[in-house]
């Protein structure tokens, strides 16, 4: 359909256009060759148990979520002499992937990345190692003085082969937080084991029907209640295998336990930060297990539970279980560049902003991973006086977080929301789903190059 | 006599009918946004406890407003001056070179026509998330990643309004029209400066009015390009604020933004929007073309 | 109709005409084909050598191909897009031109340009600023249209969004973001139909009806196969809507539902551009052979 009709006028616009067409391939060349090229190579030191930039003044970039703002401000206001660029982020909140993205692109252009970053997420190590960002911290740069001071086990998401790719910022270990008057006024005792809480839980339901002794309708409720009952469903056996077994009697126990008191209802499927659970249910909670971080952003925050209400007591634990267990909800890393061309000052930034008790102790919203710091934030904690106990419990279960759950690429919390939390909204047992999980969890893993065993 | 005194009852079922579909969609499209409007004078508590549709107060509202805006030093205003800045910039480029394309691609003859409008609807119909790693390269050899013309020129190219500005003259400007004037002696030049430009401002206000909307709602691209904080705009904003809702993101750990100053961060957002439509709508309105046409 | 007659006849009277036509349409489309090269042509050329290439940059023929499509959560995405684009494409076309349609035969402007901002409203909407609105929305606990919700026997949030749900759920998000753009540009297009034509078709004695589907809808056909081609990418391109869901949901309903999502988790997750390109390349030969089926049956190209 097209009319041919050619010209002296139009063979000159063809040939006009061949040269475009060329220059484009030039141009696709150009960038092939770009994106070929991988950053550094050139000029580095092997230094510290990496290869590093060549050294240069100038500011140190550090990315932060809006909470971990008031963490970079701080270290400026303290360090003047510092030139330090902060850029806001969203933290890699709900796996945005923010940071991958941005070190997929700046690996290809060579040029771009952040000194320090903060990531709300834990599992950054198991990437960033790969895509050759995360520098080392135990093989030089950070004293293994000060890595000895963290809470034992903190920094195991961080941890690949034995080597130390990132700090925590902040603990998620679970305790059994309650109702300290309502406790009081029912007459009930604290439960100190898990036999005794499912006792508890549906005495409350025959007792006070409508009240709750916790809520499984989170994405991270796998986290809470299976990973403390040491559920081999996330066991990270190395830097990509994975060892997936939801069949186990540590699991089954746990799911059975749940069941029953979701049946009697004492036991929410809502979640804790639904409209629902905020709406009917805020002012039924007896007991909750759940990560450090409730007792502010959940009871105080969210559900607006009045000062001297709520107290914190240790997780209970399965009768004669020796060891005592505890799981984990999250907790923010910090990640610092290979490429930084300014290891010094990123060091120096990287350790006071995890360690120093102006920010961790005093500022933190987290209960700091930084065990020094933490004694200081819970003294703190204790003075603000809204806590009905001292915060000790969560002290206690920080070293207590269960090693066999680990930090993979792929997201458990987004496996249980997408697989195990629609079947329980129409009716079906947790026990029942556990293979449906398994099932999800290790396609999941494979997907993302793990190599899986049972 | 029976047809004749059916036929107004007929009439008035059948305009009782639209009536009655109209509303329903009236319902369902604003709706929503009047729960919005309303959300944003509302505290968090009110939110969840009250009632959906009923008004909070304007004190809530002034708090809203006060925790907004402190939220980073004011970075609310910051993000609507560089959204602004991003969308009118381009939407200006996109102008001049979409609705010259778009009347050239209809009412005239070259080579590489059907091309150039196959080309265009193939990379129009290219799914978004594989172009932004060599977008990222492309602009990265010429240098201008960390500039603000890393997402204004990708978005002064808007094969929508050229396709936009295609069909209306196809389908509304007679060509005749057009070859009288050449046969006049005019210029090409002329003839779409001074004939084809002035029955053209329904599909300007229209290019515009669209274009303006998708770079000021567009998320995805200053996300991934721009390196600093404070070149962002306020979508992605929008964004950083939703992921400081402890009910969209659980680990947040402190309740930096509740809903209703999320809200009220929507409807900031979306003002612009609706000023550039109103404008936008007086220009829409044509029906100029009827008397020019004789076919 | 073609070009050829018309050009045939008129290039003997206009001996200069033709070439001068040529340059200044070339000439008016130029600053366009830069950017179109730079940023359509260039990146979509690079993103189809990517999905027939390994990170090292090595030809791989179709092993990304097969790689993507051996992914466990491929086919479910194929059928969710599938059903969802059903939905999304016929509610979009018979509602957005009988919309139209229906504003335009409004006797007052005032109430017809009223309803078109108001129907145009939540198109401004978009993205992160609408998870607020339908986590609201379909909540049964906290929504102003419980009593529809609850009619429908949905008590929570999470029977809500049961899975068999998505894709009506999507549609509805879909078009009520999006509807209102389209009806404006038909709205508009309609305008620019001769008032004799729909004249002459009245006093023939053709009731509103009949004059909307033998003239009016006749006269929208390029319009409306540009809607369609556009509503048909976008919706295999499904994205926006699922990914909303989820965070409204916190990950319960709409994360891997769609073909698109699994692209940016292949890019940004899983670091394996290459089977992101791949998935994408899919996704565009669909969709471009969707739109040529269209253009082909509609005389779209035709500069008639």
């Amino acid at each position: 359909m097209t009319v041919k009709n050619p010209s002296s006028g139009r063979e000159r616009t063809s040939g006009k256009r061949r040269a475009a067409l060329l220059a484009c391939c030039a141009a696709a060349a150009a960038l092939t060759l770009t994106a070929c090229s991988s950053g550094g190579g050139t000029g580095t030191t092997a230094k510290d148990g990496f290869a590093q930039a060549p050294q240069k003044d100038g500011a140190l970039t550090v990315w932060v979520d809006a909470t971990r703002m008031d963490a970079a401000k701080l270290y400026q206001q303290l360090h003047p002499e510092v030139k330090l660029d902060i850029v806001s982020y969203d933290g890699d909140a709900n796996g945005s992937n923010y940071l991958q993205t941005k070190v997929q692109l700046f690996n290809r252009t060579g040029k771009g990345w952040p000194d320090v970053v903060f990531s709300s997420q834990n599992n950054e190590a198991s990437w960033a190692v790969d895509a050759g960002f995360a520098a080392p911290l135990n093989k030089g740069l950070v004293p293994a003085d000060t890595l000895g001071k963290f809470a034992e086990g903190a920094n195991n998401p961080c941890t690949v082969d034995g080597t130390v790719y990132c700090l925590r910022n902040d603990l998620s270990q679970a305790v059994l937080w309650y109702n300290a008057p309502l406790m009081k006024q029912f007459g009930y005792q604290l439960p100190t084991t898990w036999e005794e809480y499912q006792a508890l839980g549906e005495k409350v339901a025959a007792e006070h029907p409508g009240y709750l002794v916790g809520d499984a309708g989170d994405s991270y409720t796998p986290e809470i209640y299976l990973w403390a009952s040491k559920c081999g469903a996330n066991h990270i056996t190395g830097p990509k295998a994975v060892s997936v077994n939801t069949s186990g009697e540590a699991c089954t126990k746990m799911a059975k336990l749940m069941d029953t008191l979701i049946t009697d209802k004492s036991m929410s499927i809502s979640g804790v930060f639904s409209t629902d659970f905020a709406k009917n249910q805020a002012d039924k909670v007896l007991l909750m297990p759940g990560p450090a971080w409730y007792g502010g952003a959940v009871f105080k925050d969210t559900l607006k539970t009045p000062a001297k209400t709520i107290g914190a007591a240790p997780l209970p634990q399965w009768k004669g279980d020796s060891s005592p267990s505890t799981g984990n909800v999250g907790g923010g890393t910090w990640l610092l560049s290979q490429h930084s061309e300014h290891l010094k000052a990123a060091t120096d930034f990287l350790t006071w902003v995890t360690t120093d008790t102006a920010y961790q102790g005093e500022k933190a919203p987290g209960f700091p991973a930084h065990a020094p710091s933490a004694e200081a934030w819970l003294k703190g904690q204790d003075a603000s006086g809204y806590f009905a106990s001292d915060l000790s419990a969560l002290k206690t279960a920080s070293s207590q977080v269960w090693n066999g759950w680990g930090s993979g690429q792929y997201s458990q919390e987004a496996i249980w929301a997408a697989t195990v939390k629609p079947g329980m909204t129409q009716g079906k047992t947790i026990v029942s789903m556990l293979p449906a999980w398994q099932e999800a969890i290790v396609k999941y893993a494979e997907s993302d190059g793990y190599k899986v065993s049972s | 006599m029976n047809r004749s005194a059916r036929r107004p009852v007929r009439r008035l079922t059948s305009r009782l009918l639209v009536g009655v579909a109209l509303a329903a969609f009236l319902v369902f499209f604003v709706l929503p946004v009047l729960w919005l409007l309303l959300a944003a004078t509302k505290t968090d508590q009110q939110l969840v406890h009250g009632n959906p549709l009923s008004f909070g107060s304007f004190r809530a509202l002034g708090d809203n407003w006060h925790a907004l805006t402190s939220f980073q030093d004011d970075a609310v205003m910051l993000w609507l001056r560089n959204s602004a800045l991003y969308s009118v910039i381009s939407l200006a480029i996109t102008l001049v070179v979409a609705i010259p394309a778009g009347y050239a691609l209809a009412m005239t003859e070259f080579r590489g026509r059907r091309t150039l409008l196959i080309a265009t609807l193939v990379v129009m119909l290219m799914p978004n998330a594989t172009l932004v790693v060599p977008l990222f390269l492309e602009l990265n050899a010429v240098r201008l990643i960390g500039t603000m013309w890393s997402i204004i020129l990708p978005y002064a190219f808007y094969p929508f309004g050229v396709y936009l500005t295609y069909i209306y003259f196809t389908t509304a400007v007679p060509k005749d029209l057009l070859a009288a004037a050449r046969i006049d002696g005019c210029s090409e030049f002329r003839v779409f400066w001074h004939i084809a430009l002035p029955l053209a401002t329904p599909v300007i206000a229209l290019v515009g009015f669209f274009s303006f909307v998708a770079n000021w709602t567009n998320y995805f691209l200053p996300y991934v390009m721009l390196p600093e904080s404070d070149q962002m705009p306020i979508q992605v904003g929008v964004g950083t604020l939703l992921s400081n809702v402890p009910s969209f993101n659980p680990a947040v750990g402190s309740l930096a933004i509740e809903r209703p100053q999320l809200a009220l961060a929507t409807l900031l957002a979306i003002t612009p929007v609706l000023i550039v439509f109103l404008f936008a709508q007086r220009f829409l309105v044509s029906g100029m073309l009827a008397g020019a046409t004789k076919e | 109709m073609t070009l050829t007659p018309s050009r045939a006849t008129s290039a003997g009277r206009r001996p200069r005409g033709a070439a001068p036509q040529g340059w200044a349409g070339t000439a008016f489309v130029a600053a366009y084909v830069i950017l179109l090269v730079a940023f359509g042509v260039l990146p979509t050329a690079y993103a189809v050598y990517f999905a027939f290439t390994d990170a090292g940059g090595a030809f791989t023929g179709f092993a990304n191909f097969v790689t993507t499509a051996k992914d466990f959560r491929f086919l479910d995405g194929v059928g969710h897009v599938a059903l969802y684009l059903a939905c999304w494409l016929l509610s979009l076309v018979v509602f957005v031109v009988a919309l139209a349609l229906l504003l335009h035969r409004l006797a007052s402007g005032t109430v017809s340009k009223a309803l078109r901002f108001l129907f145009y409203i939540p198109g401004a909407l978009a993205g992160a600023a609408s998870v607020l609105v339908w986590l609201f929305m379909l909540d049964p606990t906290v929504s102003p249209v419980n009593s529809l919700l609850s009619m429908l026997g949905f008590h929570t949030f999470g029977e809500v969004i049961a899975p068999g749900n998505l894709p009506v759920l999507f549609t509805i998000i879909a078009f009520w973001t999006g509807a209102g753009g389209w009806i404006v540009v038909m709205y508009g297009a309609l305008n620019n139909i001769p008032m004799d034509v729909v004249e002459a078709a009245r006093i023939d004695g053709a009731g509103p009806w009949q004059t909307a589907w033998h003239v009016q809808i006749p006269m929208l056909r390029k319009w409306i196969v540009y809607m369609v081609i556009l509503a048909f990418a976008g919706g295999a391109q499904l994205f926006v809507e699922p990914q909303l869901l989820s965070q409204a949901s916190v990950g319960v309903a709409g994360r891997d539902y769609s073909l698109n999502q699994l692209t940016y988790d292949f890019a940004f997750q899983m670091n394996n551009i290459n089977g992101a390109a791949a998935v994408s390349v899919e996704l565009l030969v669909v969709s471009v052979s969707a739109a040529a089926v269209f253009v082909a049956r509609s005389g779209f190209f035709d500069a008639d």
